[in-house]
């Protein structure tokens, strides 16, 4: 059982090199990326099964016992959110082989799309997985060093000049983490996060929440808090449909998840929280101002992706354990829904050639199908009930109620207005786009660029997947139930912090 | 019950397809679901009469709260007669309305019949929770009715702002129920009205409740989406923003009242915007011309004063409040079908344009006089039955119920006009104007008008018939129920008296045409349709400019933001956690580290002042040989050389490189400009932060790490390596040097396809990227970028 946690890194990893090698032909790749994130898929539900039932699975890497080896550890959590990115990665796999965005510069023989896709997909489980701070940035630059190549694939100056502000931020955030690790080090004597809670709790109150607050900053710039969100809308719009998705989809999702992990197992609950409230009822307000300023579909899903990393932040810092289900649900949900968006919105510029609101119209007459991928996940982005948005929506505002501090109340208030505002914006975007006259595809403005548009069709691959993705976010919903007591069972470890602790170190809590 | 609100998804789930089979008879099948709601709660009404009050539960996901419950009461069936009657009605109505062939069948019909499931889920639920969702779901259903295809502007403007205004209340709504559940430990309905919660948030969540009851009831100042959602289908109109969907909101407030009736922050609300909606309402509905609109302000009328007699919350005026809510159910779907009727049949619903449609339609007219009576409180019709409980129920002598009479009053007078105006303008035959041409007005479409306009007379002679469901209502208030019966006749009583002035007043009002004169009343500028265009707007403009003011799209200011960030909000935990354990001092270790130090640090500040690549290049080079000679210091020569090593590479590679561009930073200007001083402050303060981080972390850690010390003691004898170094790299933690392989990978082929990509076709010039960036930037600066 211990090795299946390291395959959904080890699987990805060893796939991308054979990928490399088989660049010349195009079906061996598309077998290779899809056959593994499948296996992956698989995999987590195993994991998921298992840690559920018998708690946290551990893979001590050369059998070296924790603290001194590097320590996998899938817990309910991660074993959760492995499963869901495993999903969304596999959706926009079929959805860019399906746009032919991977066959780009084949003639070439620049066949990096697969290889890089599965190196990236292999940082993301090895940052659900990993149960080590040093091994964590070590996920992180695999995960983003796969995105620079990714995103820089087209080399016009706009794009060049999008991605340098992703990559050199992406830096930045990488510089700072491995300070944050470095100052870890210095002030506990390991990077093992079973081991750090015993550690810390040694240390003075002011050291413990400025580390604490310092994990916050370089984990928010990935996330995209307020204010180290800047970068965000101005990067991920340039990039062809899918790669947008899984950014937003799912990296920014792995910075909120390396908070979750490292706050609530490293730290303790103390007055530096309402600054985190604060921090996410502003990035919640004005991620989602910015939305409604947008009329460049992309840059608009882009600002309201920035408006709900504050719903999760908003539940990490109640830190109840119902906030903190919210979080999990909220994650769960948002991951898919917004790939699904991202997805959605490179069939409506499949079909229309702009990216331009004012300048699409009459979508929904035209091409009904897409009218219903865009109408499910904009409806529950914007937590109309039944959707999958409302339960974990649901889940939050009970929880903000719940605590019943001033601050605690201003930033439950503030969530419901974001709601509204969110939906605000979907309603532009649908009115706008959907609504109205059916208007001629325009004429493709880059005809050399990856992506092909304008061309008023889609092929099967993107629909299949974008629909796959649609149908995943309403299974979310009905399955509610099950999925919420999953996401209450892991909050409670959380907050608890021993099972993971006994798991990874041993009963005796160290040592050899 | 849960059976019969899922039946109506299902069947709205399957209606498309039926009207792709049978075109307009998919109105039909869908009729099917409401009645035999209609006919079940019928039979079934002794349960909740009996104060049995069935009660079902469907899980969700009960950790979050998430559960279906339903609950058959009073209420609920008094509500279900109207949603579910009231709809088969409708439905059927809109088989003969509907064109033959017509495309939007499928959608119109799935929609409505999803509605009414929307709708019964919403007056039987028992659970906050529930109702907010099926709350939510009707206002969807709304937006999608009122929008239909979305051709024209005015339909899509119409849509979005039902759908925004009643999403406002609706969301404020789930605010106040989940802050009033937190404040009574359950979600139950039934068992927060049964022991209310006091004091603390209350007054906030029972405020934020009524404002969604006030956008769901087009209450002042939220009403002008009421009107402008008349550019829907004609039945859509009736059942929805006349006889259901607005009803929700006066439901809402029916529902809690019993428990809530005495709090000021609940009543004065509700009684205020209530008399103001009622009276503006009747104001306005006397200028249209359009039949359709003007019922539209008479129905924002008649909400108002439902909502006063709630808000009045005594034993007769809650009675009178749910006789009105049936009777105007009645009446109004009514005229609705009414206008229907008129409109498909003479292509115009304009007063100005009609004639003699009163001597063509006898029968039709005779249904409609019914209606409309029914509506101005004239006897012998359900509306007068009501409103004469209404008169009694304010008439207690107290001041507060005073001042409510007077404004009901005058809200009725009002009422009693435009009803004249809506039957004379309709039937009535203008000399000046030529006999409008019409068709037979159609049996079945008549029919379905004079069900419920013949309701309304039945109902008045026999009151029996309901008063059980409605008093039974009244009963759950907790005060003592007076010896009280609906009826056509109590006597010649005071309230006889004001109907009768009323009717008198309002027959006056009509003749003298006085809306018109007091048109200037009241200025357009305070009207609400404005405020709502105003906000709208203000929110886009301040979204703009805030926006347009944050995203400023220059890298070096958001990577500005994110270094003062990082000082700021450690820097304030540190502060914040009070006095820290001193920490021993040394300025140095060796005498050595003082001039490497002093090099590094002359070495790092140089460099932003290089004007020249190449300089910069070599400077950032001795920055590193520093560090590799400190590593020496410090007795890690194995590591020192490996610095080293790695330097001497860069640099050559990068003078390779740099060879290929200009010598100099593009960059002309004068440097210490003020923006280079802030960024120059920005980069010396997050530096020196960082260094006394570092410096009070390793004074909190006393002696060396256990992980050190078993890398040192287990190297040699676990994997064989007497470098503790290469030990950990390539045994203790290889895992981490497979991943920096990786890492390595990813870039040797990120920088070959971006190679390939380049020999494929003519790349943009480095040079030119320069000039894009410096002319995009505000200030001025410019993006360096080394890779």
């Amino acid at each position: 059982m211990t090795v299946l946690v390291a395959l959904p890194v080890l699987l990805p990893l060893f796939a991308a090199a054979l990928s490399l090698i088989a660049g010349r032909s195009p079906r061996v790749q598309r077998l290779l990326g899809v056959g593994v994130l499948t296996a992956i898929a698989a995999i987590a539900v195993v994991l998921l099964l298992e840690t559920d039932r018998n708690g946290p699975v551990v893979l001590q890497f050369g059998g070296y016992a924790a603290p001194f080896g590097i320590t996998l550890v899938a817990d309910r959590l991660s074993a959760l959110l492995l499963l869901v990115s495993a999903l969304v990665t596999l959706a926009v796999l079929i959805f860019s082989i399906g746009q032919r965005i991977t066959d780009y510069g084949r003639q070439t023989a620049s066949t990096a799309f697969h290889p890089m896709y599965l190196m990236l997909c292999a940082g993301v489980s090895l940052a659900y997985l990993t149960g080590d701070l040093f091994n964590l940035f070590v996920a992180f630059e695999i995960m983003l060093a796969s995105s620079y190549v990714l995103i820089t694939r087209r080399t016009t100056a706009a794009r060049v000049r999008a991605s340098m502000t992703y990559v050199i931020v992406s830096l930045t955030s990488s510089l700072l983490f491995i300070t944050m690790i470095a100052l870890v080090y210095a002030a506990t004597g390991t990077v093992n996060l079973a081991a750090l809670p015993a550690k810390i709790a040694e240390l003075d109150a002011g050291v413990q929440s400025s580390l604490a607050l310092f994990m916050v900053v370089v984990f928010g710039i990935k996330a995209a808090l307020v204010p180290m969100h800047f970068w965000l809308p101005d990067s991920y719009p340039t990039a062809p449909a899918p790669i947008t998705a899984v950014f937003a989809g799912l990296l920014t999702k792995v910075g909120v998840y390396a908070l979750i992990r490292t706050q609530t197992l490293v730290f303790i609950h103390d007055a530096s929280w309402t600054v985190l409230l604060v921090i996410a009822m502003l990035t919640m307000i004005i991620g989602v101002l910015g939305a409604i300023a947008q009329n460049d579909l992309n840059r608009m899903l882009s600002f309201l992706l920035v408006s709900h990393i504050g719903y999760m932040l908003f539940g990490l810092a109640l830190f109840t354990v119902l906030g903190l289900a919210g979080v999990i649900l909220y994650v769960v949900h948002h991951i898919t829904v917004q790939a699904a968006l991202f997805l959605t919105s490179g069939i409506i510029t499949r079909h229309t050639g702009t990216v331009s609101l004012q300048a699409m119209s009459g979508v929904a007459k035209a091409y009904p199908l897409v009218a219903v991928l865009f109408a499910l996940p904009a409806l529950s982005l914007a937590g109309i009930p039944p959707f999958s948005g409302f339960v974990a929506k649901i889940a939050l505002l009970q929880a903000g109620a719940a605590v019943g501090t001033p601050v605690a109340y201003a930033v439950t208030a503030a969530a419901v207005v974001t709601s509204l505002l969110t939906l605000f914006a979907v309603t532009k975007i649908w009115v706008g786009a959907f609504w109205g006259k059916v208007a001629e595809p325009h004429a493709d403005p880059d005809p050399t660029d990856e992506v092909t548009v304008g061309t008023g069709s889609t092929s099967k691959g993107m629909l299949v997947a974008t629909g796959g993705l649609v149908a995943v976010s309403v299974l979310i919903a009905v399955f509610a139930g099950p999925l919420a007591a999953m996401s209450e069972r892991a909050a409670a470890d959380l907050l608890d912090g021993g099972a993971y602790q006994t798991a990874v170190l041993g009963a005796d809590g160290g040592g050899r | 019950m849960l059976t019969a609100i899922a039946a109506h998804f299902v069947l709205a789930a399957v209606l498309p397809l039926i009207a792709r089979r049978w075109g307009r008879g998919a109105f039909v099948v869908g009729a099917v679901a409401p009645a035999l709601t209609l006919v079940l709660a019928v039979s079934h009404a002794d349960d909740a009469l009996a104060a049995r009050h069935p009660t079902e539960t469907l899980a969700w996901a009960p950790g979050i709260g998430l559960e279906f419950t339903a609950r058959f009461d009073e209420l609920a069936l008094l509500m279900i007669l109207l949603v579910s009657g009231i709809g088969a009605l409708v439905l059927c109505y809109y088989a003969c309305y509907a064109k033959p062939g017509d495309r939007a069948v499928g959608r119109d019909s799935a929609l409505l019949v999803l509605f009414a499931g929307s709708m019964l889920g919403l007056v039987l639920a028992d659970d906050v929770i529930s109702l907010y969702i099926f709350w939510e779901l009707t206002t969807v259903c709304s937006f999608l009715l009122v929008g239909g295809d979305g051709l024209t502007k005015k339909l899509r403007k119409s849509a979005t702002q039902a759908l925004l205004v009643t999403s406002l209340g609706g969301l404020s709504m789930l605010l106040g129920l989940i802050l009033l559940a937190s404040a009574s430990g359950t979600t139950r309905i039934s068992e927060i009205l049964a022991d209310p919660p006091g004091g603390g948030v209350v007054p906030i969540a029972v405020v934020l409740i009524l404002l969604g009851a006030f956008t769901k009831s087009a209450q002042v100042p939220f009403h002008p989406w009421l009107p402008g959602a008349m550019v829907a289908p004609t039945p859509v109109s009736a059942y929805l923003h006349a006889a259901a969907m607005v009803k929700a909101g006066v439901y809402l407030v029916a529902r809690f009242a019993p428990a809530f009736s005495d709090l000021p922050a609940w009543w004065v609300p509700i009684v205020v915007l209530g008399l103001w909606t009622m009276v503006l309402g009747g104001f306005r509905a006397l200028r249209q011309h359009d039949l359709k609109t003007l019922l539209a302000y008479g129905t924002i009328s008649q909400l108002g004063f439902l909502m006063v007699l709630v808000g009045a919350g005594t034993w007769i005026t809650a009675l009178a409040d749910v006789t009105l809510v049936l009777a105007h159910g009645l009446f109004k779907s009514a005229l609705f079908l009414t206008v229907g009727i008129i409109d498909k049949r003479t292509g115009t619903r304009d007063i100005r344009e009609l004639s003699g449609l009163g001597s063509r339609w006898p029968v039709l007219t005779a249904f409609a006089t019914l209606a409309v009576l029914s509506m101005a409180g004239v006897p012998p019709l359900l509306g007068f039955v009501g409103k004469e409980a209404a008169i009694e129920g304010l008439l207690t002598g107290d001041p507060k119920d005073l001042a409510l009479l007077a404004g009901v009053m005058l809200g009725s007078v009002f009422t009693v006009a435009y009803s004249l105006r809506f039957l004379v303008g309709a039937f009535g035959t203008r000399p000046t104007v030529a006999p409008t041409k019409a068709p037979p007005s159609g049996v079945a479409m008549t029919t379905m008008v004079g069900i419920p306009a013949v309701a309304s007379l039945v109902l008045a002679f026999a009151p029996w018939i309901v008063e059980p469901v409605l008093a039974g209502y009244a009963d759950t208030y907790p005060l003592p129920a007076p010896d009280y019966h609906l009826a056509l006749w109590h006597g010649l009583t005071l309230p006889l008296l004001i109907s009768a002035v009323i009717i008198a007043a309002g027959y006056a009002m009509y003749r003298a045409s006085l809306a018109p004169k007091l048109a200037g009343w009241i200025p357009e500028r305070m009207s609400a349709q404005n405020g709502y265009r105003a906000a709208v707007m203000g929110l886009d403009r301040g979204a703009l400019s805030i926006t347009g003011r944050l995203q400023a799209g220059s890298l070096p200011t958001y990577l500005g933001i994110i270094l003062v960030t990082m000082v700021v909000l450690p820097g304030a935990g540190l502060l914040a956690g009070g006095p820290l354990s001193p920490t021993e001092l040394r300025a140095w270790d060796s005498w050595m580290q003082l001039p490497l130090a002093v090099l590094v640090l002359a070495a790092a500040g140089t460099v932003v002042l290089a004007r020249r690549r190449l300089t910069a290049v070599l400077l950032t080079g001795v920055v590193g040989y520093g560090i590799g000679a400190l590593f020496i210091v410090d007795g890690g020569a194995d590591l020192a050389l490996a610095q080293f090593l790695v330097e001497s590479l860069t640099l050559v590679v990068f003078v390779f490189v740099i060879r290929r561009f200009p010598p100099r930073f593009v960059d002309a200007r004068p440097y210490f400009r003020r923006a280079r001083w802030v960024k120059a402050g920005i980069a010396a303060v997050a530096g020196t932060f960082v260094a006394v981080l570092a410096v009070l972390y390793s004074g909190s850690r006393d002696g060396l790490p256990e992980a050190s010390r078993f890398y040192i003691e287990n190297a040699e004898s676990a994997t064989g390596a007497s470098n503790v170094v290469n030990a950990i790299i390539v045994d203790f933690r290889a895992f981490d040097t497979i991943g920096e392989i990786a890492v390595l990978a990813v870039a040797a082929t990120g920088a070959a396809s971006l190679i390939l990509a380049r020999a494929r076709q003519r790349p943009p010039s480095l040079a030119a990227l320069d000039e894009t960036d410096g002319t995009d930037e505000t200030d001025g600066e410019r993006t360096e970028v080394k890779r």
